[in-house]
């Protein structure tokens, strides 16, 4: 066993919500308004992530920031975002274009990235169904730092129940003030000019449709349009949804920043980990963690950046160990698309690094599904290769095909009709579409390759046992003619 | 497969007298869905999502409506509601379980569910009953992995599902009162 101990004792995106390692699930419940706006210690919420009740670090931003150095306080906190990709938050804000010079630039937007499709992804959920107002906040003090006047809410369409919350937290937020034409928190008066800021946020069921998380998918379907990724350059931000500047943000990024706004960037960087490679930016910040699969006690658990995958699935306070005593084989690294760490990678540290040290995509959702002995990685794969020619988007002829391609000859390896040459064919279609060699408008085919790729690499064995020898002739013509 | 598209040359549209997108639920969306978007065809998942809702699919007659109000051409309305899952273009029944078959799901067993939903319903994966009562369809990533093998009965989440838990919620579903739409088959 590691002997890692976590930095932060305390929960912070959770506080609200009984989540391991700090509290027991048993007896969640949504959070109303009435409730968020109490201050925590009267509520007997944990209040070493901040004192403030809700929606008044929303205050403390719009009268102590002018929105510029709002960004600055999310860029020197580095928030990198909790969708996958890790991207700082506030750099990403800071590439919006100035408003010109009497503050009028146009209509621009935020879209929240609530379409959390991809599997063994999960860990957004629980903020939805639970403590929708700390997103809302979030979202609020995005728009104001990136003077947005519109935010759409793109939850995915299988999240019946939570669209159902989200909306009427929304309503509830709108009734209070918060959100509307008469400015955030019945028209304050902000740090940017002395001016009332209104929002609007508005709630975009999507429609089962894995592609609609992809950034520029999901402007394309808020704009009724098929979820098909657009080609960048121009990125969102310069030109997004309906023409217009835009930031996409995942939920658990703008979570994150009520508290940082309350507490500061230094309170931020004390929680989570370094990077270990000079000059990479560090993996600051908790961070929701989903586990699922062969454990004990798979959930969500809110963790340091830099937990050991180890602690996570044999800690007490987490998943409490393998189910029925079984070995670790394998786990997803976060999210399918991030490829699988090995049986000898079960101390992989689970930040931002992930991708560097252990040869896989990156850290993704951090959302790991742990496999035991007696899975078949051969099944696993094929599942996976299934998802993505079921989720092809159909614009790119390489992922369309490609996809299509991988799930046959991985259905056939399955099988044991497969020849050795096939698993050639298999890792030679896997690394020939994807923006990575370029033949494609999206990442969803690098998902797509890291994942077989890294199971086929990881389990060769396996995947050679399930398949007859291809003999090549190797002929030496011998005194003929 | 999102971007199979429609039989051409050999569709028949079946058609009615009365409009599927009716007076009321056009003055619904004008009041509460269409101020939210720049465009009109912004409103179109929205919309059909309405639609669907109401009848419990989205018939061509009802695109063709959906496609005029938004001031779209009707392909552009087939175009987007073709390529979502999660928009019906044929009948379904009045209760859908979904069954997750991906990653979590697969590893947890999701075989002994799908199984147990076809050995009650009597039908295929992808049928419905000749009641029309049930639709069973395997679908991917739900969400619902730390409770895998889960499913979506109607709108309702079951977390780690057993055959004997599906099957319970099936009776109760196809005892509970219709659940919202006025589908009509």
């Amino acid at each position: 066993m590691s002997t890692w101990t976590r930095k932060t004792d305390y929960p912070i995106l959770t506080r609200r919500i009984p989540c391991w390692p700090f509290g027991d699930p048993k007896g969640r419940r949504t959070i109303s308004i009435d409730e968020y706006m109490k201050p925590p210690a009267e509520m007997g919420w944990d209040t070493r992530a901040g004192t403030l009740a809700g929606y008044e670090s929303l205050r403390k931003a719009i009268t102590t920031y002018s929105p510029d150095e709002l960004v600055e306080v999310v860029k020197k906190a580095n928030l990198r975002g909790r969708g996958g990709a890790g991207f700082p938050a506030g750099m990403k804000w800071s590439f919006l274009p100035k408003p010109d010079a009497n503050g009028d630039g146009g209509q621009r937007y935020l879209a929240i990235n609530a379409d959390e499709s991809e599997p063994a992804s999960f860990k957004d959920r629980l903020l939805m169904d639970f403590d929708p107002h700390l997103v809302l906040e979030g979202i609020a003090i995005a728009c104001y730092a990136c003077r947005i006047q519109t935010a759409y809410f793109y939850i995915r369409g299988e999240y019946h129940h939570q669209a159902k919350v989200m909306e009427n937290a929304i309503r509830e937020a709108y009734a209070r003030g918060i959100f509307g034409k008469q400015g955030l928190l019945q028209g304050a008066k902000t740090k940017n000019r002395d001016q009332a800021w209104a929002v609007d946020v508005h709630l975009h069921r999507g429609a089962g449709a894995y592609i609609c998380g992809e950034e520029t998918g999901l402007l394309e379907s808020i704009e009724g349009k098929r979820g098909w990724p657009r080609n960048k350059p121009p990125f969102p931000a310069i030109k997004g949804l309906f023409g217009r500047p835009t930031i996409i943000n995942n939920v658990e990024t703008l979570a994150h920043v009520p508290s940082v706004v309350e507490m500061g960037p230094e309170w931020f960087a004390g929680q989570g980990c370094n990077s270990s490679f000079q000059g990479a930016p560090p993996s600051w910040g908790t961070k929701l963690m989903g586990v699922s699969g062969h454990v004990n006690r798979p959930g969500v658990f809110e963790c340091d950046l830099g937990i050991p995958l180890r602690v996570l699935i044999e800690g007490k306070d987490y998943c409490q160990g393998m189910r029925g005593g079984k070995k670790f084989k394998g786990a997803i690294a976060g999210g399918i698309s991030m490829g699988v760490l090995g049986p000898d990678q079960m101390d992989a540290e689970m930040d931002f690094d992930i991708g560097r040290k252990y040869n896989v995509l990156g850290l993704g959702t951090a959302c790991p599904t742990v496999f035991d002995e007696d899975t078949d990685m051969v099944a696993v794969a094929r599942n996976i290769a299934r998802f993505y020619k079921h989720e092809s988007c159909g614009q790119c002829t390489p992922c369309r095909e490609g996809s299509g391609w991988l799930y046959q000859l991985l259905c056939k390896i399955e099988r044991g009709d497969a020849k050795s040459k096939d698993l050639d064919l298999a890792l030679e279609v896997a690394t020939s579409m994807g923006t990575m060699p370029g033949t494609t408008i999206c990442g969803l085919a690098d998902g797509n390759n890291w994942a077989v790729r890294t199971i086929m690499n990881k389990y060769p064995v396996e995947f050679e046992a399930r398949v007859k020898r291809t003999y090549v002739q190797v002929g030496l013509t011998v005194g003929v003619g | 497969m999102a971007w199979i598209t429609k039989n051409s040359a050999g569709m028949k549209i079946p058609r009615r007298s009365e409009p599927y997108l009716t007076e009321a639920l056009k003055s619904e969306l004008t009041r509460t869905i269409l101020p939210r978007y720049e465009t009109r065809r912004g409103a179109l998942l929205p919309t059909l999502h309405a639609v669907q809702h109401e009848w419990g699919w989205i018939p061509w007659q009802a695109l063709e409506e959906v496609a005029a109000f938004l001031n779209v051409a009707p392909a552009e309305a087939w175009d987007t509601a073709s390529f979502y899952e999660e928009f019906w273009l044929q009948p379904k029944g009045t209760n859908v379980i979904a069954v997750c078959r991906s990653i979590a799901c697969e590893v947890c067993d999701h075989k002994k569910i799908t199984q147990a939903c076809k050995e009650k319903l009597g039908i295929e994966v992808g049928e419905t009953t000749d009641d029309g009562k049930f639709t069973l369809v395997e679908l991917e990533c739900l969400g619902l992995c730390e409770g895998a093998p889960a499913c979506l009965v109607n709108e309702d989440m079951h977390m780690c599902a057993t055959p004997e838990s599906i099957t319970k919620a099936i009776d109760q579903a196809k005892n509970a009162p219709s659940h919202g739409h006025g589908h009509h088959h």
